[in-house]
Protein backbone atom coordinates (compact mmCIF):
# COMPACT_ATOMS: atom_id res chain seq x y z
CA UNK A 1 0.00 0.00 0.00
CA UNK A 2 1.44 3.35 -0.92
CA UNK A 3 -0.63 5.36 1.54
CA UNK A 4 1.42 5.67 4.74
CA UNK A 5 -1.42 7.29 6.66
CA UNK A 6 -3.77 4.40 6.34
CA UNK A 7 -2.83 0.77 6.37
CA UNK A 8 -6.41 -0.40 6.37
CA UNK A 9 -7.30 -2.21 3.18
CA UNK A 10 -9.67 -0.29 0.95
CA UNK A 11 -12.19 -3.08 1.23
CA UNK A 12 -12.32 -2.54 5.01
CA UNK A 13 -12.89 1.18 4.56
CA UNK A 14 -15.65 0.52 2.03
CA UNK A 15 -17.26 -1.91 4.46
CA UNK A 16 -17.06 0.72 7.20
CA UNK A 17 -18.81 3.19 4.92
CA UNK A 18 -21.54 0.67 4.12
CA UNK A 19 -22.14 0.20 7.84
CA UNK A 20 -22.53 3.96 8.24
CA UNK A 21 -25.02 4.05 5.36
CA UNK A 22 -26.93 1.15 6.89
CA UNK A 23 -27.21 3.14 10.12
CA UNK A 24 -28.95 5.90 8.17
CA UNK A 25 -31.43 3.40 6.79
CA UNK A 26 -33.07 2.78 10.15
CA UNK A 27 -36.51 4.34 10.62
CA UNK A 28 -35.67 6.61 13.49
CA UNK A 29 -32.41 8.13 14.58
CA UNK A 30 -31.08 10.88 16.73
CA UNK A 31 -30.30 13.99 14.71
CA UNK A 32 -27.14 14.90 16.64
CA UNK A 33 -25.76 11.41 16.24
CA UNK A 34 -26.75 11.48 12.58
CA UNK A 35 -24.81 14.69 12.02
CA UNK A 36 -21.74 13.14 13.60
CA UNK A 37 -22.12 10.01 11.50
CA UNK A 38 -22.69 12.06 8.38
CA UNK A 39 -19.47 14.01 9.00
CA UNK A 40 -17.63 10.73 9.55
CA UNK A 41 -19.17 9.35 6.35
CA UNK A 42 -18.13 12.35 4.29
CA UNK A 43 -14.61 12.16 5.68
CA UNK A 44 -14.39 8.45 4.94
CA UNK A 45 -15.75 8.94 1.42
CA UNK A 46 -13.16 11.61 0.69
CA UNK A 47 -10.40 9.46 2.11
CA UNK A 48 -11.42 6.46 0.02
CA UNK A 49 -11.71 8.55 -3.12
CA UNK A 50 -8.26 10.06 -2.54
CA UNK A 51 -6.79 6.61 -2.03
CA UNK A 52 -8.54 5.25 -5.11
CA UNK A 53 -7.12 8.05 -7.21
CA UNK A 54 -3.56 7.72 -5.92
CA UNK A 55 -3.01 4.04 -5.11
CA UNK A 56 -0.81 2.19 -7.54
CA UNK A 57 -0.29 -1.49 -8.06
CA UNK A 58 3.03 -2.97 -7.03
CA UNK A 59 4.39 -5.43 -9.55
CA UNK A 60 7.18 -7.82 -8.60
CA UNK A 61 8.56 -10.27 -11.12
CA UNK A 62 10.01 -13.34 -9.41
CA UNK A 63 13.63 -14.04 -10.28
CA UNK A 64 13.06 -17.73 -9.87
CA UNK A 65 13.09 -19.97 -12.97
CA UNK A 66 10.15 -22.28 -13.16
CA UNK A 67 9.90 -25.80 -14.48
CA UNK A 68 13.58 -26.56 -14.42
CA UNK A 69 14.24 -30.20 -13.72
CA UNK A 70 10.53 -30.84 -13.20
CA UNK A 71 8.26 -32.93 -15.33
CA UNK B 1 42.59 -57.63 -38.96
CA UNK B 2 41.19 -59.36 -35.97
CA UNK B 3 37.54 -60.23 -36.08
CA UNK B 4 35.68 -58.71 -33.15
CA UNK B 5 33.45 -61.16 -31.40
CA UNK B 6 30.73 -59.62 -29.33
CA UNK B 7 28.31 -60.96 -26.76
CA UNK B 8 24.62 -60.35 -27.57
CA UNK B 9 24.27 -57.73 -24.87
CA UNK B 10 27.48 -56.09 -26.06
CA UNK B 11 26.04 -55.90 -29.52
CA UNK B 12 22.86 -54.29 -28.26
CA UNK B 13 24.94 -51.84 -26.20
CA UNK B 14 27.17 -51.06 -29.15
CA UNK B 15 24.24 -50.42 -31.46
CA UNK B 16 22.64 -48.20 -28.82
CA UNK B 17 25.87 -46.24 -28.38
CA UNK B 18 26.07 -45.70 -32.09
CA UNK B 19 22.42 -44.70 -32.30
CA UNK B 20 22.78 -42.33 -29.39
CA UNK B 21 25.81 -40.73 -30.97
CA UNK B 22 24.23 -40.42 -34.38
CA UNK B 23 20.64 -39.63 -33.32
CA UNK B 24 20.49 -38.36 -29.74
CA UNK B 25 17.03 -37.08 -30.49
CA UNK B 26 14.73 -37.48 -33.46
CA UNK B 27 11.45 -35.82 -34.24
CA UNK B 28 9.13 -38.08 -36.14
CA UNK B 29 5.65 -37.53 -37.46
CA UNK B 30 3.30 -40.34 -38.28
CA UNK B 31 -0.06 -41.95 -37.69
CA UNK B 32 -0.66 -43.45 -34.30
CA UNK B 33 -1.80 -47.05 -34.07
CA UNK B 34 -2.02 -49.89 -31.54
CA UNK B 35 -2.06 -47.38 -28.69
CA UNK B 36 -2.21 -49.08 -25.29
CA UNK B 37 -1.49 -48.39 -21.63
CA UNK B 38 0.16 -51.08 -19.56
CA UNK B 39 -0.04 -51.39 -15.76
CA UNK B 40 -0.96 -47.71 -15.56
CA UNK B 41 2.72 -46.90 -16.04
CA UNK B 42 3.80 -47.64 -19.58
CA UNK B 43 2.51 -46.50 -22.94
CA UNK B 44 3.03 -48.50 -26.11
CA UNK B 45 2.05 -47.51 -29.61
CA UNK B 46 3.18 -47.76 -33.20
CA UNK B 47 3.97 -44.89 -35.49
CA UNK B 48 3.35 -45.56 -39.13
CA UNK B 49 3.07 -44.14 -42.60
CA UNK B 50 2.12 -45.77 -45.88
CA UNK B 51 5.20 -47.95 -45.96
CA UNK B 52 6.76 -48.34 -42.52
CA UNK B 53 5.93 -48.95 -38.90
CA UNK B 54 8.05 -48.17 -35.82
CA UNK B 55 7.30 -49.25 -32.23
CA UNK B 56 7.25 -46.59 -29.59
CA UNK B 57 7.46 -46.67 -25.82
CA UNK B 58 7.00 -43.99 -23.17
CA UNK B 59 6.07 -43.50 -19.51
CA UNK B 60 2.51 -42.54 -18.65
CA UNK B 61 3.60 -39.43 -16.73
CA UNK B 62 5.17 -38.08 -19.91
CA UNK B 63 1.85 -38.23 -21.65
CA UNK B 64 0.34 -34.77 -21.66
CA UNK B 65 -2.58 -35.23 -23.93
CA UNK B 66 -5.22 -37.74 -24.87
CA UNK B 67 -4.33 -39.98 -27.81
CA UNK B 68 -6.11 -42.57 -29.88
CA UNK B 69 -5.40 -44.64 -32.94
CA UNK B 70 -5.59 -42.84 -36.25
CA UNK B 71 -4.31 -39.52 -34.94
CA UNK B 72 -1.43 -37.79 -36.61
CA UNK B 73 1.23 -37.18 -33.98
CA UNK B 74 4.71 -35.79 -33.65
CA UNK B 75 7.10 -37.48 -31.26
CA UNK B 76 10.42 -36.41 -29.82
CA UNK B 77 12.29 -39.61 -29.15
CA UNK B 78 15.50 -41.51 -28.98
CA UNK B 79 15.92 -44.58 -31.19
CA UNK B 80 16.92 -47.71 -29.29
CA UNK B 81 17.44 -51.37 -29.68
CA UNK B 82 15.76 -53.23 -26.87
CA UNK B 83 17.25 -56.14 -24.97
CA UNK B 84 14.92 -58.31 -27.01
CA UNK B 85 16.49 -57.09 -30.18
CA UNK B 86 13.56 -55.01 -31.18
CA UNK B 87 13.98 -51.54 -32.60
CA UNK B 88 11.92 -48.97 -30.74
CA UNK B 89 11.60 -45.26 -30.16
CA UNK B 90 11.80 -44.15 -26.51
CA UNK B 91 9.47 -41.21 -26.62
CA UNK B 92 9.93 -38.12 -24.44
CA UNK B 93 7.11 -36.06 -25.89
CA UNK B 94 4.16 -36.77 -28.07
CA UNK B 95 1.66 -34.27 -29.37
CA UNK B 96 -1.08 -34.41 -31.96
CA UNK B 97 -0.44 -32.42 -35.13
CA UNK B 98 -2.87 -31.06 -37.66
CA UNK B 99 -6.20 -29.48 -36.90
CA UNK B 100 -8.17 -32.72 -36.91
CA UNK B 101 -5.92 -34.57 -34.49
CA UNK B 102 -5.54 -31.60 -32.14
CA UNK B 103 -9.31 -31.22 -32.04
CA UNK B 104 -9.82 -34.91 -31.44
CA UNK B 105 -7.23 -34.99 -28.67
CA UNK B 106 -8.89 -31.99 -27.07
CA UNK B 107 -12.27 -33.69 -27.16
CA UNK B 108 -10.93 -36.94 -25.74
CA UNK B 109 -9.18 -35.24 -22.83
CA UNK B 110 -12.14 -32.97 -22.24
CA UNK B 111 -14.48 -35.95 -22.00
CA UNK B 112 -12.11 -37.73 -19.64
CA UNK B 113 -11.63 -34.79 -17.29
CA UNK B 114 -15.29 -33.91 -17.44
CA UNK B 115 -16.09 -37.43 -16.30
CA UNK B 116 -13.72 -36.97 -13.39
CA UNK B 117 -15.62 -33.83 -12.43
CA UNK B 118 -12.79 -31.36 -12.96
CA UNK B 119 -15.05 -28.90 -14.73
CA UNK B 120 -18.06 -29.22 -12.40
CA UNK B 121 -19.82 -25.98 -11.61
CA UNK B 122 -20.00 -27.09 -7.99
CA UNK B 123 -16.21 -26.94 -7.69
CA UNK B 124 -16.01 -23.32 -8.77
CA UNK B 125 -15.04 -20.81 -6.12
CA UNK B 126 -15.64 -17.12 -6.46
CA UNK B 127 -12.79 -14.65 -6.59
CA UNK B 128 -12.38 -12.03 -3.86
CA UNK B 129 -14.10 -8.83 -4.94
CA UNK B 130 -11.09 -6.67 -4.08
CA UNK B 131 -7.98 -8.85 -4.06
CA UNK B 132 -4.98 -7.32 -2.33
CA UNK B 133 -2.37 -9.84 -3.40
CA UNK B 134 -2.45 -11.76 -6.63
CA UNK B 135 -0.18 -14.23 -8.36
CA UNK B 136 0.20 -13.74 -12.09
CA UNK B 137 1.51 -16.50 -14.31
CA UNK B 138 2.45 -15.13 -17.71
CA UNK B 139 5.31 -14.35 -20.01
CA UNK B 140 6.39 -10.79 -19.19
CA UNK B 141 7.40 -10.36 -22.83
CA UNK B 142 3.95 -11.21 -24.13
CA UNK B 143 1.20 -8.93 -25.36
CA UNK B 144 -1.24 -10.73 -23.07
CA UNK B 145 0.81 -9.72 -20.03
CA UNK B 146 1.01 -6.10 -21.20
CA UNK B 147 -2.75 -5.99 -21.82
CA UNK B 148 -3.50 -7.43 -18.40
CA UNK B 149 -1.22 -5.00 -16.53
CA UNK B 150 -2.49 -2.02 -18.54
CA UNK B 151 -6.14 -2.73 -17.74
CA UNK B 152 -5.31 -3.62 -14.12
CA UNK B 153 -3.50 -0.32 -13.55
CA UNK B 154 -6.24 1.59 -15.34
CA UNK B 155 -9.00 0.16 -13.22
CA UNK B 156 -7.62 -0.27 -9.74
CA UNK B 157 -4.68 0.31 -7.39
CA UNK B 158 -3.11 -1.04 -4.25
CA UNK B 159 -2.72 -4.60 -5.48
CA UNK B 160 0.51 -6.50 -4.88
CA UNK B 161 1.12 -8.43 -8.08
CA UNK B 162 3.71 -11.19 -7.95
CA UNK B 163 4.60 -12.39 -11.42
CA UNK B 164 5.95 -15.81 -12.32
CA UNK B 165 7.59 -15.24 -15.68
CA UNK B 166 7.07 -18.42 -17.70
CA UNK B 167 6.96 -19.60 -21.26
CA UNK B 168 3.40 -19.75 -22.52
CA UNK B 169 3.98 -21.85 -25.61
CA UNK B 170 6.26 -24.64 -26.70
CA UNK B 171 7.38 -27.83 -25.08
CA UNK B 172 8.61 -26.37 -21.78
CA UNK B 173 5.64 -24.10 -21.20
CA UNK B 174 3.40 -26.61 -19.48
CA UNK B 175 6.03 -27.72 -16.97
CA UNK B 176 6.89 -24.09 -16.17
CA UNK B 177 3.26 -23.10 -15.63
CA UNK B 178 2.59 -26.17 -13.50
CA UNK B 179 5.66 -25.36 -11.44
CA UNK B 180 4.55 -21.75 -11.03
CA UNK B 181 1.10 -22.89 -9.85
CA UNK B 182 2.83 -25.17 -7.35
CA UNK B 183 5.07 -22.30 -6.21
CA UNK B 184 2.13 -20.00 -5.44
CA UNK B 185 0.23 -22.78 -3.71
CA UNK B 186 3.18 -23.61 -1.48
CA UNK B 187 3.58 -20.11 -0.04
CA UNK B 188 2.93 -19.75 3.69
CA UNK B 189 0.71 -16.77 2.92
CA UNK B 190 -0.96 -17.64 -0.35
CA UNK B 191 -2.10 -14.85 -2.66
CA UNK B 192 -5.82 -14.05 -2.89
CA UNK B 193 -6.14 -15.15 -6.50
CA UNK B 194 -4.04 -16.82 -9.14
CA UNK B 195 -4.26 -15.45 -12.67
CA UNK B 196 -2.94 -17.19 -15.76
CA UNK B 197 -2.93 -15.16 -18.97
CA UNK B 198 -1.75 -15.55 -22.50
CA UNK B 199 -2.71 -13.61 -25.59
CA UNK B 200 -4.09 -15.04 -28.80
CA UNK B 201 -2.23 -17.48 -30.99
CA UNK B 202 -2.61 -20.45 -33.28
CA UNK B 203 -4.28 -23.65 -32.08
CA UNK B 204 -0.82 -25.18 -31.69
CA UNK B 205 0.42 -22.19 -29.67
CA UNK B 206 -2.52 -22.46 -27.33
CA UNK B 207 -2.28 -26.25 -27.10
CA UNK B 208 -0.27 -25.99 -23.90
CA UNK B 209 -3.43 -24.89 -22.12
CA UNK B 210 -5.00 -28.21 -23.07
CA UNK B 211 -2.10 -30.08 -21.55
CA UNK B 212 -3.36 -32.62 -19.02
CA UNK B 213 -0.93 -31.94 -16.14
CA UNK B 214 -1.51 -28.20 -16.52
CA UNK B 215 -5.29 -28.58 -16.52
CA UNK B 216 -5.09 -30.80 -13.44
CA UNK B 217 -2.81 -28.30 -11.67
CA UNK B 218 -5.29 -25.49 -12.36
CA UNK B 219 -8.13 -27.60 -11.03
CA UNK B 220 -6.14 -28.64 -7.95
CA UNK B 221 -5.00 -25.12 -6.99
CA UNK B 222 -5.91 -24.20 -3.43
CA UNK B 223 -5.89 -20.58 -4.52
CA UNK B 224 -8.90 -19.54 -6.64
CA UNK B 225 -7.90 -19.38 -10.28
CA UNK B 226 -8.72 -17.03 -13.13
CA UNK B 227 -7.60 -18.07 -16.59
CA UNK B 228 -7.65 -15.75 -19.59
CA UNK B 229 -6.13 -17.37 -22.63
CA UNK B 230 -6.28 -16.43 -26.29
CA UNK B 231 -9.15 -14.65 -27.96
CA UNK B 232 -12.80 -14.75 -27.06
CA UNK B 233 -13.48 -17.64 -29.39
CA UNK B 234 -10.81 -19.87 -27.87
CA UNK B 235 -11.76 -22.25 -25.11
CA UNK B 236 -8.98 -24.23 -23.49
CA UNK B 237 -9.32 -27.00 -20.96
CA UNK B 238 -7.44 -24.79 -18.48
CA UNK B 239 -10.29 -22.28 -18.94
CA UNK B 240 -12.80 -24.96 -18.09
CA UNK B 241 -10.85 -26.11 -15.03
CA UNK B 242 -10.39 -22.58 -13.69
CA UNK B 243 -12.70 -21.19 -11.04
CA UNK B 244 -13.39 -18.23 -13.30
CA UNK B 245 -12.81 -18.01 -17.02
CA UNK B 246 -11.92 -14.78 -18.77
CA UNK B 247 -12.27 -14.37 -22.52
CA UNK B 248 -8.94 -12.56 -22.91
CA UNK B 249 -6.11 -11.25 -20.68
CA UNK B 250 -7.75 -7.78 -20.67
CA UNK B 251 -11.03 -9.34 -19.67
CA UNK B 252 -9.20 -11.15 -16.84
CA UNK B 253 -8.14 -7.78 -15.39
CA UNK B 254 -11.71 -6.50 -15.75
CA UNK B 255 -13.04 -9.50 -13.87
CA UNK B 256 -10.36 -9.41 -11.19
CA UNK B 257 -10.64 -5.85 -9.93
CA UNK B 258 -13.44 -3.29 -9.79
CA UNK B 259 -13.26 -0.08 -11.79
CA UNK B 260 -12.18 2.78 -9.54
CA UNK B 261 -14.34 5.27 -11.44
CA UNK B 262 -17.41 3.11 -10.82
CA UNK B 263 -16.54 2.83 -7.14
CA UNK B 264 -16.05 6.61 -6.92
CA UNK B 265 -19.45 7.16 -8.55
CA UNK B 266 -20.92 4.75 -6.03
CA UNK B 267 -19.20 6.66 -3.20
CA UNK B 268 -20.84 9.89 -4.32
CA UNK B 269 -24.15 8.10 -4.54
CA UNK B 270 -23.70 6.79 -0.99
CA UNK B 271 -22.84 10.24 0.31
CA UNK B 272 -25.95 11.61 -1.38
CA UNK B 273 -28.01 8.87 0.21
CA UNK B 274 -26.77 9.79 3.69
CA UNK B 275 -27.56 13.42 2.99
CA UNK B 276 -31.05 12.59 1.76
CA UNK B 277 -31.78 10.48 4.81
CA UNK B 278 -30.47 13.23 7.05
CA UNK B 279 -32.61 15.87 5.30
CA UNK B 280 -35.71 13.70 5.51
CA UNK B 281 -35.13 13.21 9.20
CA UNK B 282 -34.56 16.93 9.79
CA UNK B 283 -37.64 17.77 7.78
CA UNK B 284 -39.70 15.33 9.81
CA UNK B 285 -38.43 16.83 13.07
CA UNK B 286 -39.19 20.36 11.80
CA UNK B 287 -42.68 19.26 10.80
CA UNK B 288 -43.29 17.75 14.23
CA UNK B 289 -42.08 20.92 15.97
CA UNK B 290 -44.15 23.18 13.72
CA UNK B 291 -47.23 21.06 14.29
CA UNK B 292 -46.71 21.18 18.06
CA UNK B 293 -46.33 24.96 18.04
CA UNK B 294 -49.41 25.30 15.88
CA UNK B 295 -51.41 23.15 18.27
CA UNK B 296 -50.22 25.28 21.19
CA UNK B 297 -51.12 28.51 19.40
CA UNK B 298 -54.57 27.13 18.57
CA UNK B 299 -55.15 26.28 22.19
CA UNK B 300 -54.00 29.73 23.32
CA UNK B 301 -56.26 31.35 20.74
CA UNK B 302 -59.34 29.49 21.89
CA UNK B 303 -58.57 30.28 25.55
CA UNK B 304 -58.23 33.91 24.53
CA UNK B 305 -61.54 33.80 22.66
CA UNK B 306 -63.33 32.49 25.74
CA UNK B 307 -61.81 35.26 27.84
CA UNK B 308 -62.77 37.88 25.27
CA UNK B 309 -66.36 36.64 25.23
CA UNK B 310 -66.47 36.86 29.03
CA UNK B 311 -65.19 40.43 28.99
CA UNK B 312 -67.69 41.43 26.32
CA UNK B 313 -70.59 39.95 28.27
CA UNK B 314 -69.46 41.60 31.48
CA UNK B 315 -69.16 44.91 29.68
CA UNK B 316 -72.71 44.59 28.31
CA UNK B 317 -74.05 43.69 31.73
CA UNK B 318 -72.30 46.63 33.30
CA UNK B 319 -73.62 48.91 30.61
CA UNK B 320 -77.21 47.84 31.39
CA UNK B 321 -76.63 48.75 35.05
CA UNK B 322 -75.46 52.29 34.34
CA UNK B 323 -78.14 54.72 35.87
CA UNK B 324 -77.77 57.00 32.86
CA UNK B 325 -78.91 54.18 30.63
CA UNK B 326 -81.85 53.62 32.94
CA UNK B 327 -82.75 57.35 32.82
CA UNK B 328 -82.47 57.24 29.02
CA UNK B 329 -85.13 54.57 29.01
CA UNK B 330 -87.54 57.00 30.79
CA UNK B 331 -86.99 56.16 34.40
CA UNK B 332 -86.34 58.91 37.00
CA UNK B 333 -84.31 59.17 40.18
CA UNK B 334 -86.00 60.77 43.14
CA UNK B 335 -83.95 62.46 45.87
CA UNK B 336 -85.10 64.04 49.12
CA UNK B 337 -84.10 67.41 50.35
CA UNK B 338 -80.83 66.03 51.69
CA UNK B 339 -80.03 64.63 48.24
CA UNK B 340 -80.48 60.99 49.25
CA UNK B 341 -82.23 58.64 46.84
CA UNK B 342 -85.75 57.92 47.86
CA UNK B 343 -86.15 54.17 47.98
CA UNK B 344 -89.10 54.04 50.34
CA UNK B 345 -92.00 56.42 49.78
CA UNK B 346 -92.90 56.11 53.43
CA UNK B 347 -90.03 58.44 54.20
CA UNK B 348 -91.75 61.27 52.23
CA UNK B 349 -94.46 63.43 53.56
CA UNK B 350 -96.72 65.91 51.80
CA UNK B 351 -95.18 69.31 51.59
CA UNK B 352 -91.54 68.29 51.30
CA UNK B 353 -89.48 69.17 48.27
CA UNK B 354 -88.00 66.48 46.15
CA UNK B 355 -85.64 66.53 43.19
CA UNK B 356 -86.63 64.34 40.21
CA UNK B 357 -83.69 63.56 37.93
CA UNK B 358 -84.53 62.71 34.30
CA UNK B 359 -82.00 62.01 31.56
CA UNK B 360 -81.52 65.60 30.68
CA UNK B 361 -83.19 67.64 33.49
CA UNK B 362 -83.72 67.85 37.21
CA UNK B 363 -87.17 68.83 38.33
CA UNK B 364 -87.63 70.23 41.83
CA UNK B 365 -91.14 69.47 42.96
CA UNK B 366 -93.25 69.50 46.02
CA UNK B 367 -94.95 66.36 47.29
CA UNK B 368 -98.70 66.69 47.45
CA UNK B 369 -99.60 63.28 48.58
CA UNK B 370 -98.03 59.84 49.03
CA UNK B 371 -100.09 56.76 48.25
CA UNK B 372 -98.71 53.23 48.58
CA UNK B 373 -99.13 50.99 45.49
CA UNK B 374 -101.72 48.34 45.69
Amino acid sequence: MSNPKNDKPLSDQLRELDELIAWFDQDDFDLDEALQKFDAGVKLTEEIEARLRTLENKITVLREKFGEGRA
Amino acid sequence: MQTLILGVSDLVALVNQTLEYAYPSVIVEGELSSFKLSKGKYVFFDLKDDESVVSCFMMVYQLRTALEDGMKVRVVAQPKLTAWGKFSLTVREVAPVGEGSIKRSFQLLKAKLEKEGLFDAGRKRSLPSMPQRIGLIASVESAGYADFIKILNGRWGGVDVTVADVLVQGTDASAQIVDAIRHFNEQAQPVDALVIVRGGGSAEDLAVFNDEPLVRAVAASRIPTLVGVGHEVDTSLADLAADVRAATPSNAAQILVPDREAIIRELHHKQQRMLTRLSVRRERITQHTTAAIERLLDRLQSALNVQQRHVKYARQTLRQLDPKVVLRRGYALVRDESGMLVRDAAALKAGVTIAIELEKAIINAGVKDVQPKE
